[in-house]
């Protein structure tokens, strides 16, 4: 028989008896459990039956038992208690309730916010009109589409994890944009309540806050992507037209400097994206002595590489089409700065170094527009 | 003072549909209480899928549908029932599709149904193998779209009725703690079965305590054909999780201890493929006799070996996964240890085909109810479509019934001191049990004594035996956190003390019906007895709190019985 013993150390409060939360270790022997959820049971039924844990189908289903395990947010259900003793070397494994979530009494947190978000999202189907008699034909194909976001169980690890959350306490969580993604796909959907979704994505759920950190695709017990979803979302906004939110600001921006000048311009970038006057910005450049370009230095071959550039956006349909109006204002100004046309200026050098630059920028572009 | 006009406990799939359906009139106050949030109730578990008559694989009509859901009920389901439920398959289907549920389809953009045990036509709608998930998620999510009212984390204690209506309910508070009289006019009960009875033998969710069936049974009213309990072939050893089916629909092999493929001495043809009562009493029988695998020979082995690492992962990923976490054994490398695990509670609230009891305005659905259209054996892929049919009509049926009447005045506060006191009772006990063991020896008695196999002397001896366990735990099982806030302890008690009442009327109306029919096989009876048992079997518990049993006769339309054979 195998006597190994591992160690709990297990966040506890009760706010009924206790000032603040503290730390209590417990011991359980190894082969006593199977997975995370069964030790707690060992301690629950033999050393503390006062630990509270939600619980329900023990099988990775129901969502009901996520809580943070080494500082990981994962199901106690699904995680192998021999694994975790081995991957914790010794050291007692820490197992607290997951972040961002008001903790009602020891690994039990407050769900209603993050159910509430749901709601205020309005991720639910409202039937395209006219609702067929039998079914909505739907191919299968766009059935595939969403089956990772209809994989969430809703148990909040990608919320307890999210760097965005940190930041920003109105960010709905990524959970919650998977929804979204899911509900936006669906061709039974009423496109006006699509369209309504996602404009409350950005406006109460601030969906642009997601750093793309990744963290929820990599603590997802059920294999759902939420950061991907996310930025499928954000495309979708733009693609809907909503012109007016400063993610899709960027967007454009990034679509347009790019096509007009083969790079982004961060010091345009306030101006075009909040209406912020960067002069006071590029003087204090100058002020420390550092070379600032108000428009980046025209690249040779940039008229093959915009043909190149369309070339791509026709292949991969990105959500957003160039403005061409912009394009034009970006163009008359680094004529003024360089002095030159910025066509015949940018053409001479470029048979030269037709080769390298080729490639450079075929991976950026991949890059750039390959999450669509 | 809470107060509805109807209030829904359980929001499984039964309970949420029967909310979607009676917040449709605005003028009703609808809530919906449950002990855990909604979508982590049990119907996500559910994964095969929702049968219905669609015809868009084969030809296919309700009235076969009906037929074979007679048969596979060993013909003791209410017939008229039965074809409601069948009628109205198609519609269900096509309003949850509206709703937004993410079936996979056929080539044409059609719901695809596939082929299922006892079925004779392709006629299982689903979404891979996450139909209840699906289905779960998308009416909760319809439920958030209509407002509906939830109280989520509340606990069922007892249904108050005067003899004549229902009143109310009184509930536990799990978050805050504290007893409440939660007032309606209607209440319906989707609380879920009750297999949890079996403890470590079963398939189902730790929560899947019947805490409506042990309200109602308390409550004076009758419970309905008790004794049938579904048994699935294949749950892991140690904890009863299912393994589905699929693993021997892909080749899977069961051996018993010395290498023998077993199942070729009880269905040569279909082998592993035999439909699951045979496979199951054919897995229990090599236990029994001694030809079990490992020290304690407690079990059998699933093998898979021999289908390979890549068909394993690509075909059964979910399987392998839950055998190396649930089991910690590698199926590319060993064997599972699996048993068979009570699966689904075929009886339950004895209702009506509208689901009502006796009481006026009170009502049931789900597997919590016992309309009955499963009978002695439920078929594959029918109990997702009853708790939507009979969710709906119940639903239905509370809401004319509500706007029909009049709250009757009560205040509740002698139900809630009576609650308060019975909780403190508990807590003031001294301490003499410890509720895992007795859990533990509950699940055990079941398992060994009223399970698959069955006979007079070891089911009278199970029957004393819980009722000892039932004087133990009111002699001393106290609850041992006192604390009021989400107290896991206090919850786990009442819930056991639930199960404890249904396992003692379980293993009451299996010594009753002395035949063999569907998933109740008695050895000292093993044949159907239409004669004496064609009917359902009838319990309630007296003031005394001792139990009578009785019989009620089985609705017959259109079917008469013919032996089952398949």
């Amino acid at each position: 028989m195998n006597q190994e013993k591992a160690v709990l150390k297990i966040y506890r409060y009760n706010p009924e008896v206790d000032k603040e939360p503290y730390y209590r270790e417990y011991e359980v022997p190894v082969d006593k459990a199977q997975t995370l959820l069964d030790a707690l049971f060992y301690i629950q039924e033999n050393l503390d039956p006062s630990l509270s844990f939600r619980f329900f189908c023990r099988s990775a289903v129901c969502g009901s038992c996520a809580m943070k395990v080494n500082g990981i947010s994962r199901l106690a259900c699904k995680t192998p208690f021999k694994n975790l003793v081995e991957n914790s070397q010794g050291r007692p494994i820490v197992v607290e309730p997951i972040n961002f979530l008001p903790v009602i009494k020891d690994l039990v947190v407050d769900h209603d916010p993050a159910f509430n978000s749901l709601k205020e999202l309005g991720t639910w189907l409202e039937p395209k009109k006219p609702i067929p008699e039998k079914e909505y034909r739907v191919p299968p194909e766009e059935v595939k589409q969403y089956e990772h976001p209809t994989n969430c169980i809703l148990c909040f690890a990608c919320y307890g994890s999210c760097e965005a959350v940190m930041d920003d306490p109105k960010y709905a969580g990524p959970y919650a944009f998977s929804r979204v993604y899911r509900y936006v796909l669906d061709s039974r959907n009423d496109e006006e309540h699509k369209k309504e979704m996602v404009k409350k994505a950005m406006e109460v759920g601030d969906i642009w806050s997601c750093v793309q950190c990744q963290k929820c695709i990599y603590v997802c017990p059920k294999g759902v992507r939420p950061a991907e979803d996310i930025q499928n979302v954000r495309g979708i906004a733009a693609e809907y037209g909503f012109k007016d939110y400063p993610g899709v600001k960027k967007l454009q921006h990034f679509v347009d400097w790019i096509y007009a000048t083969g790079q982004i311009n961060r010091l345009a970038l306030p101006e075009e994206v909040y209406g912020v006057d960067p002069t006071p910005l590029i003087n204090k450049f100058r002020e420390r002595g550092a070379e600032v370009w108000e428009v980046p230095k025209p690249l040779p071959g940039l008229l093959e590489f915009r043909d190149l550039i369309l070339e791509v956006m026709k292949e991969k349909k990105p959500h957003l089409d160039i403005d061409f109006h912009h394009v034009r204002k970006i163009d008359k100004r680094v004529e003024e700065v360089f002095k030159a046309d910025v066509c015949t200026k940018v053409t001479q050098h470029f048979e030269e170094k037709k080769e390298s630059f080729f490639q450079r920028f075929w991976k950026k572009l991949g890059e750039f527009f390959g999450t669509s | 003072m809470l107060e509805y006009d109807i209030l829904i406990v359980g929001a499984g799939g039964a309970g949420l549909y029967a909310a979607l359906w009676a917040s449709q009139n605005p003028n009703l106050k609808v809530g919906v209480m449950t002990k855990v949030y909604p979508t982590r109730s049990h119907t996500g578990a559910a994964e095969g899928g929702i049968n219905a008559a669609l015809g868009n694989v084969a030809p296919d009509n309700p009235e076969k549908h009906a037929f074979d859901t007679v048969k596979g009920s060993d013909y003791l389901a209410d017939q008229d029932a039965v074809e409601i439920m069948t009628q109205l398959g198609p519609q269900i289907i096509y309003d949850i599709e509206h709703r937004g549920v993410p079936f996979s389809r056929l080539e044409d953009g059609r719901i695809a149904q596939r082929p299922f045990g006892g079925a004779s036509f392709p006629r299982t709608c689903y979404a891979a193998d996450r139909t209840g998930l699906v289905i779960l998620h998308t009416l909760f999510d319809q439920a958030l779209k209509q407002g509906v009212e939830f109280l989520n984390e509340w606990f069922l204690l007892n249904i108050i009725h005067n003899g004549e209506r229902v009143l109310g309910v009184t509930a536990w508070d799990i978050r805050n703690g504290g007893v409440h009289f939660i007032k309606a006019k209607a209440v319906i009960l989707a609380t879920g079965g009750h297999a949890r009875m079996y403890w470590n033998r079963t398939s189902n969710a730790l929560g899947n305590t019947g805490d409506g069936t042990a309200a109602v049974l308390r409550a004076g009213l009758p419970l309905k054909d008790m004794e049938f309990v579904q048994f699935h072939p294949t749950g892991l050893r140690k904890t009863g999780i299912l393994i589905t089916e699929g693993a021997r629909g892909e080749g899977g092999y069961l051996i018993n201890k010395d290498g023998e493929r077993f199942m070729k001495k009880y269905a040569p043809e279909k082998m592993e493929l035999a439909p699951r009562d045979i496979v199951a009493r054919s897995i229990e029988r090599e236990i029994l006799e001694g030809r079990g695998c490992g020290p304690e020979g407690d079990y059998i082995c699933l093998d898979l070996r021999h289908l390979g690492e890549k068909k394993l992962m690509e075909r059964l990923p979910q399987t392998v996964e839950h055998a190396r976490v649930y089991e910690g054994v590698d199926p590319v490398k060993e064997p599972i240890p699996i048993r068979p695990t009570a699966h689904y509670s075929m009886g339950g609230i004895d209702t009506d085909k509208y689901g009502q009891t006796e009481i006026k305005g009170l009502y049931a659905a789900g597997e919590a109810a016992c309309i009955s259209v499963h009978g002695a054996n439920r078929l594959g892929g029918n109990s997702l479509l009853d708790i939507l049919v009979f969710g709906k009509i119940a639903a239905e049926h509370a809401a004319e019934y509500v706007a029909g009447v009049e709250h009757l005045p009560t205040e509740g506060s002698e139900y809630v001191k009576k609650e308060e006191e019975f909780i403190k009772s508990l807590m003031n006990k001294e301490a003499n049990e410890n509720l895992s063991k007795l859990r533990k020896e509950m699940g055990d008695i079941m398992a060994s004594k009223v399970g698959i196999f069955r006979e007079e002397k070891p089911m009278v001896e199970a029957l004393n035996k819980i009722r000892e366990l039932k004087e133990r735990a009111q002699k001393g099982l106290a609850v041992v956190d006192t604390s009021k806030k989400f107290n896991v302890n206090l919850i786990q008690t009442l819930e056991f003390l639930n199960l404890l009442d249904l396992a003692e009327v379980t293993a009451l109306c299996a010594i009753e019906r002395k035949e063999s029919r569907g998933a109740h096989y008695r050895l000292d009876y093993p044949q159907r007895d239409d004669e004496n048992f064609l009917k359902h079997s009838i319990v309630r518990k007296n003031e005394d709190g001792s139990l009578s049993h009785g019989w009620k006769e089985v609705v017959i339309t259109k079917w008469q019985p013919q032996e089952r054979k398949y």
